[in-house]
């Protein structure tokens, strides 16, 4: 089976008109299509940086309010900088990309202009011819840029059924933290809210993040969790998004050798982020990572929905998150008497992720923080 | 239960009452006999005016009833014009021509005031017939165009206006600002200099504002304000009544007239603009709502804006749907701020998208009905605080680029239909929406196509109620009505506006249908001339002169912004300061950011605003 494309989107800085990008997402989904969105109002420097992370083939751009010619230019200039030349950028806007800045657009690296009225299967055709991979691609000494296409390495011959060797654990270099929970109960913005605190409280620190969206095998996937960790969008902070295909349980195939190779790159924090699981998930095995984060939404419904919850059995720290919901002093007091059935050692945060400096963030960004490694021989450079 | 579940209850309960009235008139002969001698004095009074082939008409155009049921069916399901509901308009005259020839009645009876009848015991059922009197017209008759510019920077922008209004009584400007200004970032910010100047002006001072409306007479009683922006609006707001003051001095400021557009639901909803998380988004706005309804009764803070929800994709009735909601939403915040409703109300207006699509026949007077109803009977609004202002916006969406001249077409059909709902205002777009900002040429031409409508034809300027209730067009308002209290049951099964928000609810139906649309244009299920059907193959691209901004302009404003930034160092760190300590300790902090304007850029406090609030979490 072929390995999907991954094609990178996103709308220029200062730019809200996301309706055609969001059309043309479904569109490539729809056309097997991996898509990592990166949003609206985006800075060149974040549009590149993401992409040469996600490893993708090419960077589509929609963009209407004007300044296209020097933003493409600009993208592809960086690109270039980068020594991610191999990437191909492309994108439309509607009748305020005329023809002859198309042109000009093209002749400063731009490789299509799409204008209004290209059908959308039109467009995804296009990516499909164009943007599959197999490129040639020059050996890189840049470290993003070398290490993304590693990452993608081993993505494709999981999807080839091989399994990339796997180094032992032993060699990890970072602290690996492991964010679980249902759909919904806030572990993307949590975890662009602790990587807010390393930005700002430690100056040194790098970090990786691995989050996951579900697909299904041969089939496309929106990732689209850069468009909300608006945090994460650093030099200090390596993200990859990968979509499960088809793999059940939160992860993809290509998850555990990722995390491997990711936590001996010189990070210091590994982050982790499952897909919303079930209640019988148990995602983190064989030591996959050393602290395990459970979010937790107070709308759990019942108290005995709790007792089927495994995750609890098993996680490090409990977040209860969302308290600012009426249900969850209730919910909180729940969940305290179940984790004493657990007879260890578990610590139970309440947090209200949404909202910025919230105490139980910074409570649980000290957990993070304070605990020792289990067994990495991780350091934290600001300590 | 939000407020959303009690305007259904509401709006369902007006129609059994109706329904009521119906069977008493036709049942109670009593009743029945007050609701025929009001409606015989209502036609008696009405005036006939003479068009220019000498024909007479009445002013004013009522259906041929004369059966009891039918005559109560009218007068409380959908009210005269300027009569609750409210579905046939907000005031009694909206776009007649001042009245010249008088051949019987005259203007000025009130609609209503029942003479007293022969049997004396029907004044009761008399004044329940007449329980809404019609509001009085507004003072001046003002032109309903009101076209939406902004370009380069504000010197530009006001040689604009001043083109655009040059003929007009009125002097109704409507503001567009740039990219930068709309997501608060100043001029001289990194990585948006292409930007500065294009798709609108750019503001990033109090004398940038000053500049912008030069010329005119800001607290002139012909003169309004709009000024579409809403992340920003209450600093831009700030720095609006900060101008003001520099060039009439403070007593200036509860003349102000105008609208900003504000609205922050429809930002995390279609636009894209937040710029602050939304809680504390609703909170300035509402800091803001309190202070300028208190101080500047002429002034709209809000408009409530469908626009961009329709633009984005959304069906009429999800546009519908949502901007009432939120308009809802709006009236149980400020009420729960302690805001009284007789001091908000009146003060909320609205702000809807006309395309071709069959439902714009009749969304706009549905939307007035729900409007009325909800605002009476769940918040206890007065008459002027029932009444739904409106301003239209004819659909940008619906503008393609290819052969784009039948853009002038589409937008007539779409002013049509605008006028067709009563809209208070309109913007008709220029042909080459597709393309650019409007250039002069097809802006002018989108400002005759309005003349055209209502000063050159006589569809509009002798009778009110010209085009309302055919058959049609009340089968498409009950096909509406029922489809946005649908909307309104599956919000409010969400956990209500604020929270359906948070949860992507609007936000994943619109793209949807935005897709559904984009999809059926390929597969032919939604003809567009010239795109695909009749299509004469030729890719005709328009001569058209593209505004864009130069470079030299570019520099010239990051420049001002810099000379400006000096001289207001140290005050600026002040006011600052004053304006957190406020925002930290849960205050109204618009009277600090009437100062902060003052000295600060809008970059300046947005950045320290989002110091302490966070920044905003965009939605996919
Ligand atoms: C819809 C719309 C809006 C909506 C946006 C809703 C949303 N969430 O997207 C609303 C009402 C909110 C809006 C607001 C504004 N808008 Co506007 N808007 C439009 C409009 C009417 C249609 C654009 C659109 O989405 N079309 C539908 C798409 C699907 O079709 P298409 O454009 O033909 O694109 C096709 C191809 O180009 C291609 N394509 C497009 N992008 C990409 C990307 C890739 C990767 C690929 C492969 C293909 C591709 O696919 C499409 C399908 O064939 C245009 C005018 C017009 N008629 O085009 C103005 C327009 C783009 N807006 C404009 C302006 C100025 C604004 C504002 C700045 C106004 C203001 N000052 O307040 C704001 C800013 C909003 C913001 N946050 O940035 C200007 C831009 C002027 C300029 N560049 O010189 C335009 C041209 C209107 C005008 N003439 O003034 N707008
Ligand atoms: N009410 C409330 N909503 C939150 C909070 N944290 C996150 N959310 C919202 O919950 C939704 C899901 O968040 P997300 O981080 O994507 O959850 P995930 O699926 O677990 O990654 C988003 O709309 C967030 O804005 C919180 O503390 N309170
Ligand atoms: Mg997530």
């Amino acid at each position: 089976m072929p390995s999907s494309i991954r094609i990178l989107t996103a709308v220029p800085i200062c730019d809200g008109h996301d309706s055609a990008i969001n059309t043309i997402n479904l569109e490539f989904i729809r056309h097997g299509i991996e898509v990592v969105y990166l949003g609206f109002h985006r800075y060149v420097g974040d549009i590149v940086r993401a992409a040469i992370q996600e490893d993708v083939t090419a960077i589509g751009i929609s963009s209407y309010n004007g300044g296209h010619i020097e933003f493409f230019a600009d993208v592809v200039r960086q690109l270039k900088k980068k020594g991610a030349d191999n990437i191909a950028v492309f994108g439309g806007g509607g009748g305020t990309i005329t023809h002859d800045d198309a042109r000009e657009m093209k002749r400063k690296g731009v490789d299509q202009i799409f204008f209004a009225g290209t059908s959308l299967t039109e467009m995804a055709d296009y990516v499909r011819r164009q943007y599959a991979k197999g490129g040639k691609r020059r050996a890189s000494s840049k470290p993003d840029l070398a290490l993304a296409r590693k990452l993608s390495e081993i993505e494709d011959a999981a999807a080839k059924g091989r399994k990339h060797r796997t180094p032992n654990t032993e060699c990890r270099t970072s602290k690996v933290i492991g964010f679980t929970g249902p759909g919904g109960a806030g572990k993307t913005t949590l975890i662009d809210e602790i990587v807010l605190r390393f930005l700002q409280r430690k100056p040194k620190t790098r970090i990786a993040i691995l989050s996951h969206d579900p697909s299904v095998i041969g089939e496309g996937a929106l990732l689209g969790d850069r468009a909300m960790m608006i945090n994460s969008q650093d030099d200090r902070v390596f993200m990859r998004s990968m979509a499960t295909r088809g793999q059940a349980g939160g992860l993809s195939p290509a998850t555990e050798s990722c995390l491997a190779l990711l936590a001996r790159s010189g990070f210091d924090y590994v982050i982790i982020e499952t897909v919303g699981t079930g209640q019988e998930a148990l995602p983190f095995r064989n030591n996959l990572v050393d602290q395990t984060v459970l979010v937790m939404n107070p709308d759990y419904g019942a108290r005995l929905q709790l007792q089927k919850i495994v995750m609890l059995d098993v996680a490090d720290i409990v977040v209860v998150n969302k308290t600012d919901l009426e249900r969850a002093k209730a919910a909180l007091s729940e969940i305290e008497q179940r984790l004493t059935q657990n007879k260890r050692k578990q610590q139970v945060v309440a947090t209200v992720a949404k909202r910025h400096r919230d105490p139980g963030v910074d409570e649980l960004f000290e957990l993070i923080t304070k605990a020792p490694s289990s067994r990495a021989k991780s350091r934290d450079p600001d300590a | 239960m939000s407020k959303l579940g009690a305007v259904v209850e509401a709006v369902e309960k007006h129609g059994l009452f109706v329904l009521e009235q119906v069977k008493g008139a036709r049942s109670d002969e009593k009743f029945a006999h007050a609701v025929t001698e009001r409606w015989n004095k209502i036609k008696a009074e009405t005036p006939i005016a003479k068009a220019p082939t000498g024909l007479p008409l009445p002013r004013f155009a009522l259906p041929e009833i004369d059966e009891p049921g039918e005559i109560a069916r009218y007068l409380f399901g959908e009210g005269l014009p300027g009569e609750f509901p409210y579905l046939n308009g907000a005031y009694r005259e909206m776009y007649l021509e001042p009245l010249r020839e008088i051949e019987t009645g005259s203007y000025g009876v009130r609609a209503g005031r029942a003479a007293k009848s022969p049997n004396g015991s029907s004044e009761a059922v008399a004044a329940r017939v007449s329980r809404a009197k019609a509001p009085e017209r507004p003072p001046l008759q003002e032109e309903p165009t009101r076209l939406f510019s902004g370009l380069m920077l504000a010197e530009d922008t006001n040689k604009r206006f001043h083109f655009l209004s040059a003929h007009q009584r009125s002097k109704r400007l409507s503001t567009a600002f740039d990219g930068p200004t709309l997501y608060g970032i100043d001029s001289d910010a990194d990585g948006v200099f292409g930007k500065i100047g294009e798709g609108g002006v750019a503001v990033d001072t109090v004398e940038d504002m000053v500049r912008l409306y030069d010329g005119f007479e800001l607290g002139a009683p012909n003169f309004s304000a709009s000024m579409t922006i809403s992340g920003p609006a209450p600093i831009i707001m700030a720095m609006y009544i900060a101008a003001a003051k520099r060039r009439f001095g403070p007593k200036v400021v509860p003349n102000l007239r105008g609208t900003i557009q504000a609205d922050i639901f429809k930002e995390v909803q279609a636009q894209n603009e937040t710029i602050f998380p939304t809680e504390a988004s609703l909170r300035f706005l509402c800091d803001m709502i309190e202070w300028t309804t208190a101080n500047m009764p002429r002034w709209y803070p809000v408009s409530i804006s469908g626009y961009h929800i329709g633009e984005a994709g959304a069906t009429p009735v999800q546009q519908a749907a949502y901007t009432l909601s939120n308009g809802f939403a709006y009236a149980e915040m400020l009420t729960a701020r302690g805001v009284p409703v007789a001091q908000f109300a009146p003060r909320l207006s609205f702000f809807l998208d006309c395309g071709l699509d069959v439902e714009y026949i009749a969304l706009a007077r549905v939307s007035r009905k729900i409007w009325a109803i909800g605002m009476r009977d769940v918040f206890g609004a007065n008459a002027r605080g029932q009444m739904f202002k409106l301003h239209t916006q004819t659909s940008g969406r619906s503008l393609i680029a290819a052969e784009f001249k039948n853009n002038l077409t589409r937008t007539a059909a779409e002013l049509m239909l605008a006028y067709m709902n009563g809209t208070n205002s309109c913007h008709s777009n220029s042909a080459d929406e597709p393309f650019t900002t409007p250039s002069e040429e097809w802006i002018r031409l989108a400002a005759h196509g309005q003349a055209i409508l209502l000063e050159e034809s006589g569809i509009f300027k002798h009778t009110m109620n010209m085009l309302s209730g055919s058959p049609g067009m009340k089968a498409v308002e009950r096909a509406v009505e029922k489809a946005i209290l649908d909307e309104f049951r599956e919000i409010e099964s969400l956990g209500g506006v604020l929270a359906a928000v948070e949860n992507r609810y609007q936000r994943s139906q619109i793209q949807n249908a935005a897709h559904r649309y984009e999809q059926q244009i390929y597969d032919g299920t939604r003809p567009i001339v010239g795109l695909n059907r009749y299509r004469n193959g030729a890719d005709e691209m328009p001569e058209i002169e593209l505004a864009r901004t130069p470079r030299a302009k570019q520099k010239l404003q990051v420049e001002r912004l810099k000379k400006f930034k000096k001289k207001n160092a140290e005050k600026s760190k002040r006011a600052l300061d004053k304006l957190a300590t406020v925002v930290e300790r849960g205050e109204n902090c618009f009277p600090a950011l009437l100062e902060a304007v003052e000295v600060c850029s809008l970059g300046q406090i947005t950045g320290r605003l989002q110091e302490i609030v966070g920044r905003f979490r965009p939605m996919v």
